[in-house]
């Protein structure tokens, strides 16, 4: 067959189909593979403390159990020696509580104040070459050497171990993110639409709102979620900056730590359950990653 | 009347479904090469999927195309050799103005010096010149359409595809760019196909022109055929402006004469009454007459009506009159200054009085003197 | 009375002029960062030129030793060490990050049935805390664990690797489960990126004769370049500082062998007590990163002149 046959048939029905499956069985070869870990977790989680280390590992546990799931939220509750040795005295419904009150909180704080700063940033230069590579720097900085001096001020302004306090920490490091990401997504819009509503009269925060955040809603989204995350799994400063009634989710689950070696299964379940909400918010958000977001060629 | 020649394009009951929804229905049309032919019908009509799909961008359903009689049912876009112009311009904002014409050169390998000197020609036909190192983003509307069309005007294109390009562009404007756009036509004799909802705009580019509606195609002919003699319902209402008046009459006999009969006037169609009767007449049918074929006069004789609107327009008037309890569109010279609530008379002339059957919505007759 | 009214119908104009409207909007940032972060930088340049140790009193009494801190960190070969370390890691990881992400997210912007089931598959790894990542990689990769297992059917028991008793295996399964977890960031910003483009030029170059790929390297790709630029950068910063996830698979070790920058700090502040030193190490890696990225970054400043 001639090449120029082949290619007249290239968009006939048939074959768009196989490209079309194809197409499938890559994504969910790329899916298999992301899911192996992950799936690991699981079934870590379903597991006896017998199996937690056995070669050659099974991904089925041969007597599956909710144990410990259930330890999770009784801890005085378990059974056995291996168990008794927990430093965890505490059900994780209290970590749970105050991560869903810190993280979204600090996220919106952070996405609201960043989205603001980088519309003025990209919009009008403001703070000229050096204010926005300055707040990158708050990034820059191994959080470990930062801990112990962010501690002592913190200690002065009294805020150790209160939601204000993580609150804040969370939104003021997670800042740089919001900016520059929120930055990156207005640069995109292309100035003209702006200015065709500066020109009909319209004024400069009717235009921030009405037509610039419509058109990045979906990279706003993208950010959120981001930095969620970021806050959802940070684990350093929650450590330091709290003692007992605010620990969050990711230090209860560094306490499942015995004596004798980790408690994987627990920290399993644990891993898995806190990722939950973060999925849900996941999928949730995918809707304005897409859709909604037009890079509307408004013209008139 | 058959074409002489081979048609450049050639579309055979070409069919698109989208999810059951049917946007083209059954069309079948040829082109002749340097004819400039409009699809003109109302959003959703089909227009602009058909224009798709002879580009390429859609897939038929059902049906076949041909490119100087070859199949391109299924060809890749980028193999036609045919140009696009979208409505949004769909210029690549992130290049200057040279590298958008350019692009298509580029991608075919020519030498630079080549594609230098083709771009600056277009650029200087199309005045362009000052704006090749700028930024496409911050063009204003009319060199973006110029940028467009420019751009697959370089690629050397069969023929031309233009979906209602000039729709976003504010109407004293849109005269000139239209003006230009038909005599660039003219000059290069490429072989354009322009989508329009606009009826003037069609009127005047087209030297043929295709109505469509539903998916179908209503009628394919010159403005001027289009407008005296057209072949639907749809055609009769949708062309003018103001449309034609539409009335319902029946067919009787009477008399050893035949009538169209509407309320209580007749008029008498012995001269066509074959051909009315030919197409089930005791089915119903629309008589149809051209604002501007009605006369009006203050003097008998005539049918009474009241004049409701005038509306000023230079040397005509446009009257919107109350004739039997129905509303009904005149035009008359300003001299006449008419006014509102005169009392005139109207009267049909029969050259100009169209009948249409009820059922099958196609002309019968036209004028039945 | 009559001028508190003329000052509230000013009002909103005064809003929106220029001025006020783009100071307005940077404020809260900068009070954010003024009042919460700038204090304890300050005490951390402070600490950098004393030396404190904890057990000899509070940090206001300590003596003050000039740059002693800085010249011990220009002559310590391990601090060198852990500086290579974390390059290589850094760049690796994100390169793959980068090219993997952006495959995942192109092969993902042609709807397809249960597109969103699958996207939410592959965000997950990024919503794990680190931890649970760490130690879910560990076990992966233990001498008795999955992975050598796979290894074993396919190679025989030759082909298991002792992945954390060897420096260069430990370092790839670290650099593994950072792809693994942070993948899912860069196509999260390329998948909404490139879903955000209108499809007309793309169709326009159809037209004009371009190829799949044509369309892709001179239409898509540049269109989408900023926010990419953005979202490399942003990940190559943290992947600079890795932690948490070679703190649990690893320790550093064996010996000091996977020791990254920050856990070098971390060490020294911790186990070694030195803060001061810690200090100052930390006072140079940023004025390195912050280097690197001004440079890295000015052609984003100039972006939307």
């Amino acid at each position: 067959m001639k090449r120029k046959d082949i290619a007249m048939m290239a968009r006939s029905p048939v074959i768009s189909a196989a490209l079309r499956i194809l197409h499938r069985l890559t994504v969910l070869l790329v899916v298999g593979i992301f899911l192996i870990p992950a799936v690991w977790l699981l079934s870590i989680s379903f597991k006896p403390p017998t199996e937690w280390q056995v070669f050659p590992p099974n991904l089925i546990p041969r007597s599956p159990t909710l144990d410990n799931y259930i330890v999770l939220f009784k801890p005085e509750a378990p059974k056995g020696t291996a168990a008794a040795m927990l430093r965890v005295t505490e059900p994780v419904t209290k970590s749970f509580l105050n991560s869903i009150i810190v993280v979204p909180a600090a996220t919106a704080i952070s996405v609201t104040v960043g989205f603001l700063a980088a519309y003025a940033v990209a919009r009008f230069r403001i703070g000229g070459a050096f204010m926005p590579f300055f707040v990158l720097t708050t990034r820059m900085f191994p959080p470990v050497a930062f801990a112990v001096p962010l501690l002592v001020y913190y200690r002065w302004l009294r805020l150790i171990d209160t939601p204000i306090g993580l609150i804040l920490i969370y939104a003021g490091f997670t800042l740089a993110f919001s900016l520059w990401m929120t930055k990156g997504f207005i640069e995109g819009v292309p100035r003209h639409i702006e200015e065709a509503a500066i020109l009909d009269g319209a004024s400069p925060w009717r235009v921030l709102f009405t037509i610039t955040l419509p058109i990045v809603k979906g990279g706003l989204a993208a950010t959120m979620l981001f930095v969620f995350i970021l806050n959802w799994t940070e684990f350093l400063y929650a450590l330091i900056f709290t003692s007992t009634k605010m620990i969050t989710v990711p230090v209860q689950l560094s306490h499942y730590v015995g004596a004798v070696g980790r408690f994987y299964g627990p920290q399993a379940a644990l891993g898995v359950i806190a990722s939950v909400p973060v999925v849900i918010l996941g999928y949730v958000i995918q809707r304005y990653l897409v859709t909604g977001f037009s890079f509307g060629l408004i013209r008139r | 009347m058959a074409p002489m020649t081979t048609p450049i394009l050639r579309l055979q009951n070409v069919k698109k479904v989208f999810n059951s929804f049917v946007a083209v229905d059954n069309v079948s049309l040829e082109v002749t090469e340097g004819e400039f032919v409009c699809l003109l019908g109302p959003s959703g009509c089909g227009k602009t999927t058909t224009l798709r799909m002879i580009a390429g961008l859609e897939t038929p359903t059902e049906g076949e195309i041909f490119l100087r009689e070859k199949r391109i049912t299924y060809l890749p876009p980028q193999q036609r050799g045919i140009g696009f112009v979208f409505q949004n311009y769909a210029l690549f904002w992130h290049m200057t103005v040279y590298d958008n014409l350019a692009f298509g050169l580029r991608l075919r390998r020519l030498p630079v010096a080549e594609i230098n000197k083709r771009v600056c020609e277009i650029a200087e036909r199309f005045e362009l010149m000052d704006l090749l190192k700028v930024r496409a983003v911050s063009l204003d509307l009319s060199a973006m359409q110029r940028v467009a069309i420019a751009r697959t005007l370089l690629t050397d294109p069969h023929l031309l595809l233009l979906d209602e390009p000039l729709n976003n562009i504010r109407p004293g404007l849109r005269e000139m760019m239209r003006a230009d756009l038909k005599r660039m036509q003219q000059e290069l004799r490429k072989t354009m196909i322009y989508v329009t909802h606009d009826q003037e705009e069609a009127l005047t580019l087209g030297d043929r022109i295709v109505v469509m509606n539903m998916g179908r195609i209503e009628q394919v002919a010159s403005p001027q055929e289009i407008y005296d003699l057209p072949a639907t319902l749809f055609v009769a209402g949708f062309i003018g402006r103001p449309p034609m008046n539409l009335f319902d009459v029946k067919y009787a006999v009477e008399g050893g004469h035949s009538w169209l009969v509407w309320r209580q006037y007749r008029w008498c169609v012995d001269k066509v009454r074959d051909r009315i009767e030919a197409a089930y007449p005791e089915n119903g049918l629309v008589l149809g007459v051209r604002p501007e074929e009605i006369k009006i006069s203050y003097k008998a004789p005539g049918i009474h009506a009241k004049v409701v609107l005038v509306q000023p327009l230079g040397r005509k008037d446009v009257l919107m009159l109350e004739l039997e309890g129905e509303t009904v569109h005149g035009v008359v010279p300003a001299e006449l200054c008419i006014n509102v609530g005169d009392m005139v008379f109207v009267e049909f002339p029969p050259e100009g009085m169209h009948v249409f059957s009820a059922t099958t919505k196609e002309a019968i007759v036209h004028g039945i003197s | 009375m009559r001028r508190l009214v003329m000052i509230l119908k000013v009002f909103p104009q005064f809003l929106s002029h220029e001025k006020v409207f783009k100071n307005l909007l940077v404020l809260p940032m900068q009070l954010l960062l003024n009042f919460l972060l700038m204090p304890p930088f300050a005490i951390v340049i402070y600490l950098a030129f004393v030396n404190w140790q904890p057990i000899f009193g509070g940090w206001t009494e300590a003596p003050f030793v000039g740059v002693s801190n800085f010249i011990r960190l220009f002559s310590e070969p391990r601090f060198y060490e852990a500086l290579g370390r974390t390059f290589v890691v850094a760049i690796v990881a994100v390169a793959f990050e980068f090219l993997l992400g952006l495959g995942l997210a192109v092969l993902f912007s042609r709807p397809f049935l249960g597109r969103r089931i699958c996207t939410s598959v592959i965000l997950y790894p990024m919503m794990l805390p680190w931890v649970v990542v760490g130690f879910t990689f560990y076990l992966l990769f233990l001498d008795h664990g999955p992975v050598n297992y796979v290894l074993s059917s396919l190679f025989g028991p030759a082909g298991m690797i002792s992945w954390f008793r060897n420096p260069v295996p430990a370092m790839t399964a670290i650099i593994i489960g950072d792809v693994w977890q942070w993948t899912p960031f860069m196509f999260l910003i390329f998948y909404s990126a490139l879903g955000a483009l209108p499809k007309d030029p793309k169709e326009a170059a159809m037209t004009l004769g371009a190829n799949a790929w044509q369309i892709f390297r001179y239409i898509t790709f540049p269109m989408i370049k900023p926010v990419a630029y953005v979202g490399l950068v942003i990940r190559a910063l943290e992947c600079f500082k890795i932690f948490d996830l070679v703190y649990i698979m690893t320790g550093g070790g064996p010996g000091v062998s996977t020791e990254t920058l920050s856990l070098y700090i971390y060490r020294v502040a911790f186990k070694y007590g030195q803060l001061s030193y810690a200090a100052a190490v930390a006072i140079i890696v940023l004025l390195g990163i912050a280097l690197v990225t001004r440079i890295a970054v000015r052609p984003l400043l100039k972006e939307a002149a």
